[in-house]
């Protein structure tokens, strides 16, 4: 497997934001990606009822906040490779700090901890208020090399970067 | 009598009813991925089933369901499980969760159980069991840990 050339952060971000909306469900969700650096993947998920868990109390659904940091962390892998691959999750645990709460949007940060030939190691935190975490999660993702990656993975995920490519060139 | 999980009487007479669907109704991300409940064909306990919405697809070239919607479903099963299944009505309120996927989840109907490992004074321990085709071949397994809430009050 052969290594991109290096992209701009900007490059990047439109990337990730192509990828979260190859998945139906983060699509539909409207999750956007706000940043993505060397340090990791920063996402919001903005607010919507469909997100409670109890709509009488007001509190978001538990899930909904596992099923964002296996979306960020999951997306942090793909920075976090030399080139991207799909990594399936292997395991995912999530630690709830405090409710997160209706009428707010989520944020979402994750980074690559670690990379072997298997295993990609992440973690991940969310908050709505900057400060105050909601939750953290530490999620690995396993290499399948070429096995789980379609041809033209990679090249559809930087589709229209080819004139800033030229650019850099 | 007000309905919803902030009434304790709603609480306790849902419970008595057994009625899990009523539950279901008040969770709108349970709703939105489609789970429901049935009584356990084999006896005692609950079955759960997440139905195979085009939405809850995470990889659309297998296609193969979100992790994360998977891990939601489990987590909407083990906190309505363990609602009937505690010695009295409790409110979960969710410390952890460990899910290991196990197979790829395809988008078909997908099926939990759950097991309450330990019911203490104020903590729960469930397990849940996730398969599609058949029980013995699971796609994920998960561990949770909750806080048991007294409806209308504090923690226990």
């Amino acid at each position: 497997m052969t290594s991109l050339p290096e992209r701009s952060t900007e490059a990047w971000r439109r990337a990730l934001s192509r990828f979260v909306h190859m998945l139906p469900h983060t699509r539909e969700l409207g999750i956007e990606v706000l940043a993505v650096d060397a340090d990791g993947v920063r996402m919001r998920l903005p607010w919507c009822d469909d997100l409670l868990g109890d709509a009488s109390r007001g509190l978001v659904h538990g899930g909904v906040l596992t099923m964002l940091l296996d979306s960020v962390c999951g997306s942090a892998v793909l920075r976090g490779l030399p080139a991207p691959e799909v990594c399936p999750t292997l395991d995912l645990r999530v630690d709830h700090f405090r409710p997160a709460v209706a009428g707010l949007a989520l944020h979402a940060e994750a980074r690559v901890i670690r990379v072997t030939p298997s295993v990609v190691f992440t973690e991940g935190v969310l908050w709505q208020e900057a400060g105050r975490p909601v939750a953290r999660g530490i999620g690995n993702f396993v290499r399948l090399e070429s096995r789980s990656t379609p041809p033209g993975f990679a090249e559809a995920l930087f589709a229209h970067e080819r004139v800033e490519e030229a650019r850099h060139a | 009598m007000p309905e919803g999980f902030d009434s304790a009487a709603w609480l306790a007479r849902t419970r008595a009813e057994g009625d899990v669907a009523a539950w279901l109704e008040r969770i709108p991300y349970a709703r939105r991925i489609g789970v429901s409940v049935e009584a356990d064909s084999e006896g005692g306990g609950l079955c759960f089933r997440l139905e195979p919405h085009a939405g809850n697809v995470g990889n659309a070239l297998l296609p193969a369901l979100h992790g994360g919607v998977v891990a939601a479903f489990m987590e909407t099963a083990a906190t309505l499980d363990l609602m009937l299944a505690a010695r009295e009505a409790r409110l979960p309120r969710i410390v952890d969760l460990s899910i290991d996927y196990l197979r790829t989840a395809r988008a078909v109907p997908t099926f939990a159980r759950c097991e309450l490992l330990r019911e203490g004074r104020r903590l729960a321990n469930v397990q849940v069991t996730a398969w599609q085709e058949r029980e013995s071949v699971p796609v994920a397994t998960a561990r949770l840990h909750f806080m048991l809430g007294v409806p209308g009050g504090g923690e226990a």
